[in-house]
């Protein structure tokens, strides 16, 4: 037991000390601030799950936020922990240590899932955990539940923690033999990911026979159950909060065998998956030698880019958050929730674009590729520093590599959306004038972060491009830019869409072209002062 | 050819690494730059090739001033550090490639220059492969052919034996006297006094962030007859 947690320290040290880590805010006020980004960040979750509280509310059945939450939370869960597993059990650079420790198998699984767990804990908290804390006081503070609940939130990302684990580590060890090992675990888990949306469109599709229906309606906790049908679990967890010993026994008692299992399976799945991975040689490509000439720039924009593709976990990483928003925004047109209407109906006529133009920047707003470009170098950054390359066209060819996957993004998805929502040209044009000013911004702010903060030791490639307080700052300028944008949108209520479109592409504009000024003004210096 | 003024070294811990340091290299010098761990030898070299600015001081490669006119100074010198970390998912004759376009190196010296020393240091063979799969010394030697690839006046190694096999260091010996009877000149720090001893024309000696001796081997030994271990030992010892 004490290995067990000696070592989970280390991990969750490991893990979170990038965090605070070279704060390096001078300002000890900003410091604290900064602490309190993510806190930031839960507001506008809280908006969403008190929207959905009222809509429940309305038909008599507000606990129902919790069985939709829990349902949301273990789906967002499972898709977050996937590329957390792959990159603390298989590209994490403590493992070659840590296999040479006396430490037996399951205790070396369970250690590095410790501190994925309060990752994951964490997220929760954003909508079951809001949920779960509006349910206990919104009308009377519900002692009771909200104790119950706080205990719910806690156990909450063990089931799809450890079912992603106990579906991955084989997965990994299959995928991952071939010769373009990289290659096949992004696409391999691409295809899992698509794998899990799909059946998530299916089993909420299916369509339950009418008087079926009107039955389970007519029973006391009728709607309960139509909404947790899909995951049994969701409707223990509801009823465990209104206080019924019984089921809130069975909801323990779930996740309680789901650890068992896995325990009982850590042994193989480590020396099975784990160790067969790590022994198997790095990919040895061969290809032909070649002598050929390229121009400064294509060669930096080239190398920004391949570090990229070079690393299955930035891979990962980066079409997840580009693309996947979009397949659920695709979900959820073909799910019938929302219909096929906003593509016909004439009143939605001028939503429309507002919904192409959110879509097609979506790239643009969740990819904060620019904010760990230097991060994700790592200790081969001192590379390029030696070159001789200005230190301005080493920043700006950093940001370029950004626009191109970016841009390359928003293409495919405007093309793709045309054929669900179709649009004329000069919509697409206002369209794309408003996607690439908020490209140019994002991947312009999103550089001043990282040369603020480099963090290049890391050890596992998740810490780089997802878990840091980087990416946080970085959602957080886009939060405070989207509630201004959100005001400003509401200001101007009775004008055309495409005039707000174009007057809020125009100030995006304006903010690059000041965030342009302060980089190459004021940020070369600090570009050049980074320790490599 | 290179000239560091009264340059010191504060890292953001208030650690002063290196205390207001002089040199003057000539053209053709084979400089050997030795002290204990920690001294601040890494720290100046970091300074010296603009991957961290000094906090006072300046620094002249051939006349041009590193934080200044960096790109005019960096044209004039190629570097090799201490731990052949670099962007490893690409093949050898990729990163060659790169170098040589970042120098601006015709593709006639290029591939002339990429065989020469690739096949020199036997690794011309694994060209073709990702770097990731070459061992420590491989992707060391990789570096270095690189480094020599655009033919720099000025050549900085940062412990370029560490991980070396006894051919390959004798190669590297060999190439650096070349370099510099051709008129280049090398710089080089090393825990390998031997090394030092044979090669260089002169030695500068560093300790706790200042430099304690400069000069050519013969002055240091003041025609005692110890070794330069000895000396070494003698001046950086710990009271
Ligand atoms: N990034 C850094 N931040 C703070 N202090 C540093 C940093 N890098 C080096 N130092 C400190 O500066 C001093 C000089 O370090 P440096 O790496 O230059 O030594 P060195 O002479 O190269 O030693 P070695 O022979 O071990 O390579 C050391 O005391 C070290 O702790
Ligand atoms: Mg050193």
């Amino acid at each position: 037991m004490n290995k067990f947690i000696s070592l989970t320290k280390i991990q969750v040290l490991d893990f979170f000390s990038k965090y605070t880590q070279k704060l390096n805010v001078k300002n000890k006020y900003l410091g604290i601030l900064v602490m309190f980004v993510p806190v930031l960040l839960v507001l506008p979750a809280a908006q969403l799950v008190l929207e959905l509280y009222h809509t429940f509310l309305m038909v008599g059945f507000p606990e129902l936020t919790i069985t939709y939450m829990y349902i949301a939370n273990t789906i967002l869960i499972v898709f977050s922990s996937i590329p957390l597993i792959i990159s603390i059990f298989f590209y994490a650079k403590d493992l070659r240590l840590i296999a040479t420790l006396p430490i037996r198998e399951d205790t070396i699984v369970f250690s590095k899932l410790a501190s994925i767990y309060i990752y994951l804990l964490v997220i929760s908290c954003f909508f079951l955990g809001n949920s779960i804390v509006l349910y206990g006081t919104i009308g009377g503070l519900k002692v009771v539940s909200l104790l119950v609940g706080i205990l719910a939130l806690l156990i909450s990302p063990l089931v799809p923690m450890i079912i992603a684990t106990i579906v991955l580590l084989p997965f990994m060890s299959v995928i991952g033999s071939g010769k373009r090992r990289n290659l096949m675990v992004v696409v391999g888990n691409l295809i899992l990911i698509g794998a899990i949306i799909f059946i998530q469109m299916i089993s909420s599709n299916i369509q339950m026979r009418p008087e079926e229906l009107n039955n389970l309606l007519l029973q006391q906790d009728g709607l309960l159950m139509v909404i947790g049908r899909r995951f049994p679990p969701s409707i223990w967890l509801t009823k465990m909060i209104e206080g019924s010993m019984l089921h809130g026994l069975l909801f323990i008692a779930f996740n309680f065998v789901l650890l068992w299992i896995l325990r009982g399976l850590a042994k193989t799945l480590y020396n099975r998956a784990l160790m067969k991975f790590n022994q198997e040689g790095a990919p040895a490509v061969r290809g032909k030698l070649y002598y050929k000439s390229k121009s400064k720039g294509f060669q930096m924009v080239r190398r920004h880019i391949n570090i990229i593709l070079g690393n299955p976990i930035f891979f990962l990483n980066t079409v997840l958050t580009i693309f996947v928003p979009i397949l659920m925004f695709v979900i959820v047109l073909f799910t019938g929730e929302v219909g096929m209407d906003i593509s016909k109906s004439e009143a939605l006529a001028s939503y429309r674009l507002f919904i192409y133009t959110a879509v097609i920047t979506t790239p643009a707003i969740l990819g904060s590729l620019s904010a760990t470009v230097i991060t994700r170098e790592g200790k081969a950054f001192w590379e390029t520093k030696v070159l001789p390359v200005s230190a301005k066209d080493n920043i700006r060819y950093r940001i370029y590599s950004t626009l191109v996957i970016k841009l390359m993004g928003s293409l495919i998805l405007g093309i793709l959306v045309l054929f669900v929502i179709p649009m004329d040209l000069t919509s697409i044009l206002i369209a794309m004038a408003f996607c690439i000013a908020a490209t140019l911004f994002f991947s312009s702010i999103d550089m001043i972060i990282n040369i603020e903060r480099p963090f290049l030791n890391w050890t596992n490639p998740t810490a780089a491009v997802k878990n840091n307080l980087n990416i946080l700052l970085s959602l957080l300028i886009r939060a405070i830019v989207g509630f201004l944008g959100y005001g400003l949108v509401k200001l101007l209520g009775g004008w055309q869409v495409s005039s707000i479109i174009l007057i809020l592409c125009g100030l995006l504009f304006v903010f690059y072209i000041i965030t342009r000024y302060v980089i190459y003004e004021m940020y070369v210096e600090k570009f050049i002062d980074i320790a490599p | 050819m290179l000239v560091v003024k009264n340059v010191s070294k504060i890292y953001t811990n208030n650690k002063k690494a290196v205390d207001n340091l002089d040199l003057e290299i000539q053209k053709g010098e084979i400089i050997g730059f030795i002290g204990p761990n920690g001294a601040g030898k890494t720290t100046t070299i970091r300074m010296i090739t603009g991957m961290i600015a000094p906090t006072e001081g300046t620094i002249e490669i051939n006349g041009k001033d590193i934080a200044r006119e960096s790109v005019e100074a960096k044209k004039n010198f190629t570097f090799v550090p201490d731990h052949p970390t670099i962007f490893d998912a690409i093949k050898g004759i990729d990163y060659l490639n790169f170098i040589a376009d970042m120098y601006e190196v015709d593709l006639k010296q290029r591939k002339e220059q990429i065989e020469k020393y690739t096949r020199a240091f036997h690794i011309y063979d694994a060209l073709g492969q990702t770097i990731n799969s070459y061992s420590h010394g491989m992707k060391q030697k990789l570096l270095i052919s690189g480094a020599l690839l655009p033919n720099p006046n000025l050549f900085i190694l940062d412990e370029p034996m560490v991980g070396l096999d006894p051919h390959s260091a004798k190669i590297l010996k060999d190439i650096m006297r070349e370099h510099c009877e051709r008129g280049g000149t090398v710089f080089f720090s090393s825990h390998v006094l031997e090394v030092v001893e044979n090669l260089c024309h002169r030695v500068v000696i560093i300790h706790r962030g200042r430099p304690i001796a400069c000069d050519t081997l013969e002055n240091i030994k003041k025609s005692s007859s110890a070794t330069l271990e000895e000396i070494f030992l003698e001046m950086t010892k710990d009271e």
